[in-house]
């Protein structure tokens, strides 16, 4: 029981934001005033070789502890490579960003697009955040 | 005491490792005007942060280098600097401006 009020804490305050790549396109400031606009998108993003250890550790029958501790091998196995962010699940979350863009820019003439590859992590769990700010040109 | 105090020193400077997290550039034209740049950072303390305001920064501060101008070729770099159980996040801008 301890165990897991440990872990519900830490899991709860470990909540930390992570910046992975940032890109800033040409900003023109001469065709008028602008105004901010921003589309973010998110997907969840599980690491479940850590899930599958902190079970193993929760586990209270050695025979059971082995299997979930096998299982986080072959997790951690097939989730080895180059990445960023945890695995998610769906991997087109970030396809509409453009038009949501242009939805907030009635008059199309967008400027300063800035690209923002970031998460919220909360333990094994975190959220795999695309930001795309910019300005329109009013 | 000395001792103590010089290798604590060393351990500080020479732990500072960089890494890059990542590198953009944006098309150059033939006029492309004056060079500026601007960068903005924060320190965080055993990784742990719970926001990335500091790229906002970074980018405010570039648009005031060129005001009412037109900012082209713009390179943005992400980089970090490890120290110890201490980190230095960075965003490094710098761009053409081609005022009106």
């Amino acid at each position: 029981m301890q165990k897991l009020i440990l872990m519900g804490a830490l899991l709860l305050l470990g909540a930390c934001a992570r910046l992975d790549h940032v890109q800033i396109g040409d900003i023109d400031q001469s065709k008028g005033n602008l105004s901010p606009i921003s589309v973010k998108v998110s997907e969840t993003g599980v690491e479940m070789a850590v899930i599958a250890g902190a079970a193993a550790e929760l586990a209270t029958h050695s025979k059971r502890n082995q299997q979930l501790q096998e299982i986080r091998d072959f997790l951690a196995l097939i989730n080895m490579g180059p990445r960023t962010g945890n695995p998610v699940f769906f991997d087109t979350y970030a396809e509409n960003v453009l038009d949501a863009l242009y939805q907030q820019c009635k008059t199309g003439k967008i400027t300063g697009i800035r690209n923002i590859r970031e998460a919220k992590t909360y333990g094994p769990v975190s959220g795999e955040i695309v930001r795309i700010d910019a300005d329109c040109i009013l | 005491m000395t001792r103590l105090f010089i290798t604590l020193a060393a351990i500080l400077t020479l732990s500072g490792c960089m890494s890059l997290n990542s590198v953009s550039l944006t098309q150059i034209p033939s006029d492309k005007g004056q060079l500026v740049s601007a960068s903005a950072h924060d320190w965080l303390f055993l990784g742990f942060t719970t926001q990335n305001n500091f790229v906002d920064e970074a980018i405010n501060n570039l648009k005031q280098e060129c005001p009412n101008g037109k900012l082209t070729g713009v390179l943005t770099k992400h980089q970090t600097t490890a120290y110890v159980l201490v980190f230095k996040r960075e965003v490094i801008a710098s761009g053409y401006c081609k005022k009106a």
